[in-house]
């Protein structure tokens, strides 16, 4: 600990946030701090703060990354770093003054919380989720040392893996069977009066668009042998236990800094925390202009909320919104106009500028800005590629245009690198510029 | 009640990712290194200059928007004053290409590493030989260096060789030990002095130090027939000789020849931007060379090393004597280098198969390499052909 105060000081005050946070209500996974310094620190950050992950150079380009950036002034570092466990894993990092470690302690217990009530989260399995990556990591140093497969063979599976785990069913819905579905457009086809379905084949594999690209690979690429299948099932696992964080980021942060202002108000803390407690409060909750600030738009709503309908009704959200729904249902013309949100677009095609389109001043404007408002949260911003067809060994994906064209230079390597778990032709049909395309 | 714990931490656990992190980026630097190459000056870098390399294939693709004209992105403004119309972002700000997406703009930068022509050198060259150093016995004697040569029990302070005392001094430990004599202070910790016959001096020698000086001769057709493609593929190639023999030679002269039919000294400047008309003759850039390093870089003090590089279009009445010029060439150098550029395109398709001075040179000495470039990624190749060792 750093001379100012020791670890039983950190004791005393974690008591005080948790009396306070239950007299709230708050319920949540007990907290497991754990104490490191800088270089810690930025190695938890690079493996997104799990104790254990697979080992790839990516993890430590992205530690190198971090180190750089924040040795040259560029970024901060975070503050706090929990992750979804039971116990909750949350790092603390020495250098940081007592006041800090205060804020990041209550901002924890709001973050745990809603993993634990939000229903988003209600399939991500917390209690083993440390050891689940504990053996993945096992598993695949053992196929990066056997010497029939090496670490060139893992890495080009982990690279094609990492280009599209992403696009896996981003909403964890429950996937109607092979026979339910045969079923549903088998009675479909037969009982056409229309003529609709005249043209569908019941050969079509899949029936129905794919989402999850990885598992359709994974049942689907007969030509994988046993330690690729696995660690294809490793990476796709970690998506769906990650897609939940990215599907609620806004309504996580918000909740989370709802709560550490408010348990720190009631702490009654002393001008000599206080004072640099809300300069940090308010340098993190701040508009950031030209992107949308999770923390500040989430703790802004979250607010209003508790306005308008009570603290019950912001329970009542944490539980069961993810950020799509939340923004839909509780975020108000009137909040949006105090936010100052607006769209802006670029101008032309080369190097040009980009102007404000649309501000806060009429129904239609609101409207506009709150759909480009949803396309930039939940993930929205990850394209959505689904598997539309298999013809023999080839792969037919489809990109969900809607209205932003894929960047293709990115578009054509993710391709490229799913060939390597991929033993046919594969195609990706888009749009660029209104017109469709086609990458192979 | 939280439980607080201290990290268990049992190592840098980013270590060897970081480590394969570190070896994939210098394989892209050997990969990229023609990008690089091109924009510099051959010769006149102290090698304390920093070069940028755009270090390539360590992006981690994932599927993301670029940016189509019209579409909209969302912000929120820290104050009221905003209106439509208005200027957020100003074109130049965007720099090259798609820009901002998905975070990636922060690590692209990154990945333009910044290092020293030294420090590129030895990320290239620490697995590459100079073939045949070591073949000649005619090295003049430029100075004598003093160099280490054994210990001696004495000598002044500043040749304290404080290894070997020690070991002397363990040793009379051991034996004191077995003779029971070692002293015991109050506390049982045994005491043991250094002794003046413990102590070990380095003993210093004036060794002869041998020529590592080395003359490079850069020769290049320049008749009409070689295009800029040529040039820029064949400048690129020189860059890398150069830093390679200079960073194993403490002193590095260069000599420039250009030829067509005749053969003539020039700089550095006027070797790669001037193009003269005329003919072939690929044999005169040798024979200027055996002749300048007769007289000015006597192969008896100085390693040469000769470099030639044409589109192979030699005027055949002088294949014989380029071969023999060639031959009396090779006599004289560590290496000669013989190479034909010939990228797609710009050859002409009755000279598509190497020439026959190609194919003679191949069977000449081992210390004639020959090699055809098609493009500039067969410049990192050719070079490891070259200075690889074992072919």
């Amino acid at each position: 600990m750093s001379g100012e105060y020791l670890l039983s000081d950190l004791e005393v005050w974690d008591e005080k946030i948790c009396e306070i946070a239950k007299g709230y209500g708050l319920d949540w996974h007990p907290i497991a701090y754990e104490t490191v310094n800088y270089h810690e620190m930025i190695g938890a950050m690079a493996y997104h703060g799990l104790p254990s992950h697979y080992a790839h150079w990516s993890y430590g380009k992205s530690f190198e990354r971090t180190h750089f950036m924040y040795n040259a002034g560029a970024e901060g570092l975070p503050y706090e770093l929990i992750i979804n466990s039971n116990p909750s894993i949350a790092y603390l990092m020495l250098e940081n003054p007592l006041y800090l470690q205060i804020l990041i302690m209550a901002h924890c217990v709001g973050h745990s919380d809603f993993f634990k009530n939000n229903r988003t989260f209600r399939d991500t399995d917390p209690d083993n989720v440390t050891q689940r990556f504990r053996n993945a990591k096992k598993r695949i140093q053992g196929y990066i040392e056997d010497p029939s497969i090496g670490i060139e063979a893992v890495e080009k599976v982990i690279e094609a893996c990492h280009a599209i785990n992403y696009q896996v069913d981003r909403r964890g819905r429950t996937r109607p069977s092979e026979k339910e579905l045969k079923a549903k457009y088998t009675r479909l086809v037969k009982d056409d009066k229309k003529g609709e379905w005249k043209h569908f084949s019941l050969e079509k594999v899949p029936l129905e668009p794919e989402y999850d690209v990885l598992r359709f690979v994974l049942e689907n690429n007969p030509t994988l042998s046993d330690w690729q299948r696995d660690v294809i099932s490793i990476i796709h696992e970690e998506s769906l236990y990650f897609w939940p964080q990215i599907r609620t980021k806004v309504m996580n942060e918000g909740w989370a800094s709802f709560w550490h202002y408010r348990i720190l108000h009631d702490l009654e803390l002393s001008d000599e925390h206080h004072i640099p407690f809300l300069k940090t409060h308010n340098a993190v909750l701040r508009p950031w202009g030209l992107k949308i600030n999770p923390y500040h738009l989430g703790f802004e709503i979250f607010k209003d909320i508790e306005k308008r309908f009570g603290l019950e009704e912001c329970f009542i959200a944490r539980e069961a919104c993810n950020d799509e729904n939340f923004i839909a249902q509780y975020l108000t013309e009137e909040k949006a106009r105090e936010l100052n949100l607006f769209t802006y677009s670029p101008k032309g095609r080369k190097n040009p500028d980009w102007t404000i389109d649309d501000i806060v001043d009429s129904e239609e404007s609101w409207i506009e800005i709150r759909s480009e408002l949803v396309k930039s949260i939940a993930g929205n911003m990850i394209p959505v590629i689904y598997v539309d067809e298999m013809k023999k060994d080839k792969l037919i994906l489809r990109h969900e245009h809607d209205g932003r064209d894929l960047e293709l230079d990115y578009a054509e390597n993710c391709v490229k690198l799913l060939g390597n778990i991929w033993h046919g032709e594969i195609k990706l049909f888009t749009e660029l510029e209104n017109e469709s395309f086609e990458i192979s | 009640m939280s439980i607080f714990r201290e990290h268990k931490t049992t190592a840098d656990r980013s270590a060897s990712d970081r480590a394969r992190h570190k070896q994939k980026i210098e394989k892209a630097i050997k990969e990229g290194i023609t990008d690089v190459v091109s924009e510099e000056s051959i010769i006149g870098q102290d090698g304390k200059k920093k070069i940028k390399i755009p270090v390539r294939g360590l992006k981690e693709w994932q599927f993301v928007y670029g940016h189509n004209e019209g579409q909209k992105q969302v912000g929120s403004a820290p104050n009221t004053d905003i209106q439509e119309g208005q200027i957020v972002r100003k074109g130049q700000q965007q720099g090259q290409g798609s820009g901002n997406r998905a975070g990636n703009d922060k690590g692209d930068e990154f990945y333009e590493v910044e290092i020293t022509l030294e420090e590129l050198a030895e990320y290239l060259f620490s697995s590459l030989n100079l073939p045949e150093l070591e073949r000649k016995k005619l090295r003049t004697v430029l100075e004598e260096k003093p160099r280490r040569h054994g210990t001696r029990p004495q000598g002044i302070p500043p040749r304290l060789d404080k290894r070997e005392s020690a070991i002397q001094r363990i040793k009379r430990l051991a034996a004191a030990r077995r003779a029971g004599t070692v002293e015991v202070d109050e506390e049982g910790n045994e005491v043991f002095p250094f002794h003046d016959n413990d102590l070990r001096y380095h003993h210093i020698k004036a060794r002869p130090k041998e020529a590592t000086n080395a003359v490079i001769f850069f020769m290049m057709d320049v008749s009409g027939s070689m295009t800029q493609e040529i040039k820029f593929i064949a400048r690129s190639f020189y860059f890398l000789l150069y830093q390679f023999i200079r960073h194993k030679y403490e002193k590095v002269e260069i000599v420039f020849i250009g030829h067509t039919t005749e053969a003539f000294e020039t700089d550095e400047d006027s070797f790669f931007k001037r193009g003269s008309a005329g003919g072939t003759h690929v044999s005169s850039a040798p024979e200027l060379a055996i002749q300048i390093a007769n007289e000015r870089f006597h192969p008896s003090a100085w390693n040469v090393y000769a470099f030639h590089c044409t589109d192979g279009d030699n005027w055949s009445e002088d294949d014989t004597k380029a071969f023999d010029m060639y031959r009396e060439l090779s006599d004289i150098s560590q290496m000669t280098g013989y190479c034909e550029i010939k990228p797609p395109g710009s050859t002409p398709a009755w000279q598509k198969d190497n020439s026959r001075l190609f194919r003679d040179l191949q069977g000449l000495h081992p210390s004639v390499r020959t090699s055809i470039l098609n493009s500039k990624e067969d410049i990192w190749p050719t070079f490891k052909k070259f200075f690889g060792g074992e072919l």
